[in-house]
């Protein structure tokens, strides 16, 4: 795609790699515009100081929104399974794939996105260590909103009254998790000056050619040839 | 402030007539019999009904106790026991639940959103919902409340005003306690029942029922040891601010982290 640059008569022209298929993006974006009703209506229950908005008709249509909401929520993954199986099977085959090399991405996370100090990054699949660890993370969490979720709402006196207690403390200790995370996905995503293009993907399905060679190289040269450019890198000592 | 009461229920005394049902359902507008919609069914027993439901705030639950010195059947008034460390209250998001005046463990209709937290956080699950609406969640909580329209203004709860053998009394909590002390020890002295205790004195901080029992507590269905249950104070003594001290360490570590971020990212770096 070439892009004429405003007032100039000069164009540069940027290569775009797909990355999310339609239905991912969509789906994306349905999960966030349930998600985050679901955690401010569970938040009204679950922070006293919001007891007003929890109490008689106004708590009631609280705890409704809430249930339609997670029917929505739930249907994400469900639609995904059914629509895109394969898609679906490759990326949490990719999820749930670590090595040597995750290790070395959290050792140098901080040095990297807090500090901008690129050198000693080492290179990265399609998602990297992070953002693998935050989709293992969601998947756990959907399964587990799942099964705590549906027994409080349809089996409220026929499990035990301990089994609903643990249903309760769980899917609370899961929303402290999820949403501690969804704070720190929504800063890299959308506030981290050097993760610009991360929206652009969820908006287009697609990444710059430099973003994934910089982001995602053993995506973008396969993963023997990212590594074998990285060990090289690291003997020269050299400093990006 | 004002002094704790309590409902005095001498359960020796008691001989299973269940005027004080009768009349919780008077005071307190409830549901009896309604053709077609609640009906009595002989299930080969005199209890009736067989568990505290929304419209059934109190009942005597029937016990037989067949140890080898002699047969007892056992009457116990059960209804919420208004504990010092009451569960529902901490549990209850809205609160409807609260503690009133005299000790009471008062319940705001209009203010219940219907959840159910306290049906299930009771040691003594007492509280009931009266679901309207399984899929909508749509409900009311419901339980004893003293009478607090009654007690407030100086009358004594429903059932105690009614009831005919002098089993119940509502008045200041020590003297219920050392009245119910007293009766005991004639229990055990003078009248055969060795077994005899109170039930209430201590229990979760002091219950507002203070009874009088010939018989362990376990026979009358009641637990031995009630505790505040575990996962109640997990949720809200440890989830709840752990939960909202994490949110804010995380939004103020993503701002710290950004403004750092800010001065060290070179964006002509930044592919």
């Amino acid at each position: 795609m070439s892009v004429q640059l405003r007032g100039t008569d000069s164009s540069i022209s940027i290569r775009w790699i797909p990355k999310y298929t339609t239905l991912e993006r969509l789906l994306h974006w349905v999960h966030t515009a349930t998600f985050l009703p679901l955690a401010l209506t569970g938040f009204v229950l679950f922070a006293p100081w919001l007891e007003p908005l929890a109490q008689g008709a106004a708590g009631a249509q609280i705890r409704l929104i809430h249930r339609v909401a997670a029917v929505f929520f739930g249907g994400v993954p469900i639609i995904y399974t059914l629509l895109q199986p394969r898609r679906m099977l490759m990326n949490l085959r990719e999820f749930l794939s670590f090595g040597k090399y995750d290790l070395l991405w959290l050792k140098n996370a901080f040095p990297y996105y807090v500090l901008g100090r690129h050198g000693n990054m080492p290179p990265q699949p399609r998602f990297n260590t992070g953002e693998r660890l935050t989709a293992l993370v969601m998947v756990l969490g959907t399964i587990t909103f799942g099964i705590t979720g549906l027994s409080m709402w349809f089996l409220k006196g026929v499990i035990s009254a301990t089994l609903f207690q643990w249903m309760v403390v769980i899917h609370d200790l899961m929303f402290i998790v999820t949403f501690a995370m969804f704070i720190i996905h929504f800063y890299l995503a959308v506030v981290h000056p050097m993760m610009w293009q991360s929206l652009v993907s969820m908006r287009y399905g697609v990444v710059s050619e430099s973003y994934a060679r910089e982001h995602h190289a053993m995506w973008y040269y396969g993963e023997k040839r990212a590594k074998q450019m990285y060990e090289e890198r690291q003997a020269k000592g050299e400093q990006h | 402030m004002t002094e704790r009461y309590a409902m005095y229920i001498d359960a020796s005394k008691c001989m299973g007539c269940r005027g004080c049902q009768v009349a919780c359902k008077q005071w307190n507008d409830l549901q009896g019999f309604v053709p077609g919609v609640r009906e009595t069914k002989n299930t080969g027993s005199y209890e009736n009904p067989l568990s505290l439901d929304p419209q059934t705030w109190t009942r005597i639950k029937f016990s037989e106790y067949d140890n080898p010195d002699r047969f007892q059947w056992l009457f116990l008034k059960e209804g919420c026991m208004h504990c010092t460390d009451a569960a529902c209250v901490d549990v209850c998001p809205t609160g409807a639940l609260k503690h009133g005046p005299y000790g009471i463990v008062t319940f705001e209709r209009d203010l219940c959103n219907g959840c159910g937290y306290c049906s299930q956080f009771c040691p003594f699950g007492i509280p009931k919902l009266e679901i309207i609406n399984s899929v909508t969640g749509e409900a009311k909580s419901s339980k004893c409340v003293f009478c607090q329209d009654r007690t407030v203004n100086g009358l004594t709860p429903a059932c105690v005003k009614t009831c005919p053998a002098a089993a119940l009394e509502w008045g200041p909590r020590d003297a219920m306690v050392a009245k119910a002390e007293l009766r005991v020890s004639e229990l055990k002295a003078k009248l055969g029942f060795p077994e005899a205790r109170v039930y209430g004195k201590t229990e979760l901080g002091g219950l507002g029922r203070i009874y009088v029992l010939t018989a362990p507590a376990s026979e009358y269905g009641l637990p031995e040891n009630p505790r505040y249950p575990a996962l109640g104070t997990v949720w809200q003594k440890i989830l709840q601010p752990v939960g909202q001290i994490a949110f804010g360490a995380v939004i103020v570590g993503a701002l710290g982290a950004f403004f750092v971020a800010r001065r060290n990212v070179v964006m002509e770096e930044v592919e």
